[in-house]
């Protein structure tokens, strides 16, 4: 079938000007119109249960939405009705000073410039109506309920849209007629009138992904009428490929990629706008036996996985969607799963240089060197993409100790940024909460009285005076936490519930819904075989330095415990002398015992009690130490820290050391990062090296990436010596500083086709698209002090 | 037993083989004006910290995953061997543990040959081939180190040999015919010379610590740089850059 549709060389150069294509688009409409078809059907539907009413209403969607296929496209499907142009945590627009979080489930609607087609009348309305939602209604009680609490970021919670690693396995290798029909057999033997009523729903939009392959397929059927030559038989293909899947069982690789298109365009559309970080799991392992059944070589499978990551991207967004794809790994015996799809990926990833999707690997002891050497190429080419890194053998560990399945492991993948969750059975509702540990240090340390804005905030334990403040300091600010995360836990949950009013019933068939019955959104029963909240904990080594600078006070200089609190009132203003002096104690990331082993005990204690919390189905908070941006917006509202960080200045990012705080070089903080309890991060957790490129000699990319297994994987994932569970989480940024600045003097010169991709936390970015807040923090947390290989 | 350091960190490659956990120990019996790392002269509070043999032992035993290509730790200074019965106890216990040593001196020390058995490669300064000059210049003359020198020389230990070559100090062709001259008598395999030209890395930090940073016009050009390098190679002396 790849021959049919062309040879590799063409297919790409297609690719790449599909790309240029969906680069060139600068309106997105097709969320808006999906949402206000939602609203001009509702009340033929208002008779249903939930679910029910949201697959009819989704079939009417995309019976109505417009579609289109592109000349240079060699499948049908495209993922941009679902997102808006800009809305995203990190947009060029992106201020820290001004960012207000994703309280308002409106706000989407000022995305949408007016015009003559969408008058600001017709987009009100949609507003309006979206506002006056069971879920627009809960949404904002939530926040309303928490904002004395959320509005300088003692703590944060979000409705979790997207964030879950579908299952398309089943549907490529059957078809989704067979659970049409298996949906209709189960229907027929239930008594559960509910029951009934959400297999009617899940039926019903399976049937929505057979109509919108109808619906392509007459277009292409259109277009052949006109089409000559090579178009004309790439349409045949198109059209032949749709009259099969997703209906029926893919049995070639082209079949295959069309039904994962189409099954992921119904997916994201059903959450439009803005599903963020759905994932595709182990891609290579979904497509390989597709690939093995058509004989397909490297090139001809790289050149149609090329047209399958163009489908990613959307419009000139290149930031924040956060959708994920991962290769490598190993099975429960150790060994390893990569194929000749992983590689054939790697080679489409490398040859496309786009900033979606992005690309992990997974690791493990006994992943051979070609992948590492295949890797270097990645790594060492100026402004590529770079994989983020999984070690395998830690991941299952942690992943275990939650309570996954010894047959899950393997199925595990990321969603978004880092967070590891299971394909097709876990519903982790990643970011749902998000915890600022300095700020209730800020909080503890000036009985309740926010450093910030002088409001009174609250504290849940006594007022004592700075001394008797300073002496107690742990035991007040676990107290104090213990109580702010009761508050989390139910403002969490109230977002949680929120979005139980929006019922998936598309997504829910990949998620275990066809087994149990049930929504994975539904808070009564729990439709997934896994379920969480996430908690994303910020400020570790702010938290660990600070305690240990206020041990070293106590001890050194205990008539200046007062003179702390007025400094850090102040912003160390006038109290130079004792900021030099905190700035100077010791600090977590140099290999140094008691600030890594305060770092340590701190991220024991506080994964202990977020593991404690209950979320909506009874399942425990999952602890995950990332910080995706965040660690700038509230670091801005945070004041100035005992450990001589100034006010509103950046919390550390992940678990890393404060940037500039460990300036020893990478193999010390490597040492002090082996230390941490990995085993309680089953939420995941997010580290950055920056690794200068000029320790790395070696003649060709493969020597380097060998070179980079040795020198940075090696004794961070696979550390013989280590006493702990070793890390399993990295993202490098393999430049300096300096080169950085240079792109952003001279664009033309350094990154001549517009795209220069750097990482930054989970996902990769065009660096010349990001806001000048986010290119500083990248450039910031380069940090040549605390990674250089050599210092 | 104690050790008093300044600085530790790994480096790659340039302080000894491999990567390297490399600790700037305090004190050094020289004091010379082109010094990039004064703090570490003497012992200055803000600056010196120490840790027990013990400890250091412990670290390098748990960053033994580290120690790539040949990799270990390697004591420098200031002047590692001012703090001799620490230092002989630390690179023994460490080379017994199978880490692999290295000490980068000024070979000074009396005893300098008592520690030759625990290391696996010597890095040492030579600064100045005339003993007057060299006593002018850092407040030692060179018989010792030469001595030292040719005791290393006479072990088969793989032997760095380090001149920093500064304008007006060591640069003129006496000089480079006193340097070739010994070289080509410790002259035999696994041993190197290696020139560095002359840097102004520790200005600021004398400014910051309150001296005087006398140095001025002492930048040696690449060119001349190269000459000794030639002249090294000539006589059969290896040369490297690391």
């Amino acid at each position: 079938m790849a021959n049919m549709v062309g040879t590799p060389e063409r297919i790409t150069q297609m690719a790449k000007e599909l790309f240029r294509e969906e680069r060139s688009l600068k309106r997105l409409d097709g969320w808006f119109l999906i949402k206000e078809s939602y609203m001009n059907h509702e009340p033929e539907y208002a008779h249903m249960r939930p679910m029910e009413r949201a697959a009819n209403l989704l079939y009417r969607a995309l019976e109505e939405l417009p579609l289109s296929i592109s000349e240079n496209a060699v499948f049908a499907g495209t993922q941009r009705d679902a997102f808006a142009r800009s809305y995203a945590l990190i947009n060029p627009s992106f201020k820290v000073e001004s960012f207000a979080g994703y309280c308002d489930p409106t706000a989407v609607f000022d995305d949408i410039e007016p015009n003559e087609e969408f008058p600001r009348e017709r987009i009100e309305k949609v507003r309006a109506y979206n506002g006056n939602t069971e879920y627009g209604r809960v949404l904002a009680d939530a926040y309303a309920k928490a904002e004395r609490y959320t509005g300088e970021v003692a703590f944060f919670m979000e409705q979790v849209t997207g964030h879950v690693i579908p299952d398309i396995r089943p549907t490529l290798q059957y078809g989704v007629n067979k659970f049409i029909a298996d949906l209709e057999a189960q229907i027929a033997a239930e008594a559960d009138e509910e029951k009934k009523s959400n297999m009617r729903a899940m039926k019903r939009a399976l049937e929505a992904v057979v109509m919108l392959a109808g619906r392509y397929a007459d277009i292409a059927r259109a277009q052949m009428e006109t089409a000559q030559g090579e178009r004309k038989a790439q349409l045949a293909c198109m059209v032949a490929a749709l009259e099969k899947v997703p209906a029926h069982g893919a049995e070639t690789l082209y079949e295959a990629i069309q039904s994962f298109l189409l099954m992921w365009q119904v997916m994201c559309d059903e959450q439009a706008p803005n599903p963020f970080a759905f994932s595709v799991g182990n891609a290579d392992r979904v497509f390989e036996p597709y690939r093995a059944h058509d004989g397909l070589n490297r090139d001809e499978t790289a050149a149609l996985l090329k047209h399958l990551l163009v489908f990613y991207n959307v419009a000139d967004r290149s930031w924040a969607i956060s959708q994920d794809l991962i290769v490598g790994g190993r099975d429960l015996e150790g060994n390893d799963l990569t194929n000749e799809t992983s590689y054939a990926l790697l080679d489409a990833y490398y040859d496309m240089n786009m900033p979606q999707p992005i690309l992990s690997v997974k690791l493990h002891k006994n992943t051979p060197d070609k992948l590492y050497r295949e890797m270097g190429r990645f790594f060492f080419t100026p402004g590529c993409l770079t994989p983020s890194l999984f070690n395998d053998d830690s991941v299952f560990v942690a992943l275990r100790r939650g309570g996954v399945r010894e047959e899950d492991l393997p199925d595990y993948a990321i969603a978004g940024c880092q967070e590891p969750l299971i394909m097709g059975k876990d519903n982790g509702n990643t970011t749902n909460s998000w915890l600022n540990l300095p700020k209730i240090l800020e909080l503890t340390l000036n009985n309740g009285v926010s450093l910030i804005t002088g409001e009174k905030i609250g504290s849940f334990v006594p007022e004592v005076s700075a001394e008797e403040n300073l002496r107690n300091l742990r035991e007040r600010f676990y107290q104090n936490l213990e109580a702010y995360l009761k508050e989390m836990e139910k403002a969490a949950n109230n977002c949680t519930e929120a979005v139980s009013h929006l019922p998936v019933p598309f997504l829910s068939t990949m998620m275990g819904g066809l087994e149990t019955g049930y929504d994975m959104r539904d808070i009564r029963h729990q439709g997934t075989r896994y379920n969480g909240s996430g908690c994303l904990i910020h400020g570790l080594s702010v938290m660990a330095d600070s305690f240990v600078a206020v041990d070293c006070l106590l001890r050194d200089r205990p008539q200046d415990a007062g003179k702390l609190i007025e400094a850090l009132r102040a912003n160390f203003e006038g109290y130079e002398e004792l900021r030099d002096y905190l700035v100077a104690c010791p600090k977590y990331g140099n290999n140094e015992d008691v600030p890594d082993e305060e770092a340590r005990v701190i991220a024991n204690r506080v994964s202990d009690m977020v593991s404690a919390l209950r979320n909506n189905w009874g399942n425990p908070f999952r602890v995950d130490f990332s910080t995706p941006s965040t660690h700038l917006l509230y670091g801005y509202w945070v004041g100035a820290m005992p450990d001589g960080r100034k006010s509103r200045d950046m919390l550390n990012y992940g678990v890393d050391p404060f940037a500039g705080d460990a300036n020893n070089g990478l193999g010390l903080r490597t040492l002090s990062t082996l230390k941490l309890p990995f085993e309680k991060f089953g939420g995941g957790y997010a580290s950055h090296f920056g690794i200068a490129p000029k320790y790395f000699r070696e003649d060709s990319f493969e020597e380097k990436g060998m070179a980079f297994k040795n020198r940075v994987v090696g004794p961070l994932f696979f550390n013989e010596y280590a006493d702990h569970l070793s890390p399993f989480y990295l993202y490098v940024n393999v430049t300096t500083p300096e080169m950085l600045r240079k792109v952003l003097a001279n664009p033309k010169k350094y990154a001549p086709s517009g795209v220069y991709i750097m990482r930054i936390h989970g996902t990769f970015v065009n660096f010349l698209d990001l806001s000048p807040a986010i290119q500083e923090d990248i450039i910031r947390r380069l940090d040549p002090g605390s990674t250089s290989i050599a210092c | 037993m104690e050790l008093w350091y300044f600085q530790k960190g790994f480096n790659f490659s340039q302080d000894g083989p491999g990567n390297r956990l490399v600790y700037h120990l305090c004190g050094c019996n020289l004091r010379c004006p082109w010094c990039s790392n004064p703090e570490g002269m003497r012992r200055i509070e803000g600056y010196a910290r120490s840790a027990t043999v013990d400890q250091i032992l412990r670290e390098l035993l748990s960053a033994r995953a580290m120690f790539f290509e040949g990799g270990g730790v390697t004591l420098t200074g200031g002047e590692a061997t001012l703090q001799f019965e620490a230092v002989l106890e630390l690179l023994s216990r460490a080379k017994e543990a199978g880490i692999n040593t290295c000490m980068e001196t000024n070979a000074t020390h009396p005893r300098f040959a008592q520690l030759l058995p625990h290391l696996d490669t010597l890095i040492a300064d030579f600064k100045h081939p005339d003993d007057e000059a060299h006593r002018r210049w850092t407040g030692e003359d060179a018989s010792r180190i030469r001595a030292n020198l040719r005791a290393a020389a006479a072990s088969d230990i793989p032997m760095q040999l380090r001149v920093p070559l500064i304008h007006g100090i060591n640069d003129d062709d006496r000089a480079l015919q006193g340097f070739v001259a010994f070289f080509a008598e410790l002259q035999r395999p696994k041993m190197t010379v290696e020139f560095l030209r002359y840097h102004e890395y520790g200005k600021d930090k004398w400014k910051k610590l309150g001296l005087e940073y006398a140095m001025h016009d002492a930048f040696v050009s690449e060119q001349r740089a190269v000459e000794f390098e030639q002249a090294c190679r000539a006589a059969g002396i290896a040369v490297v850059r690391t």
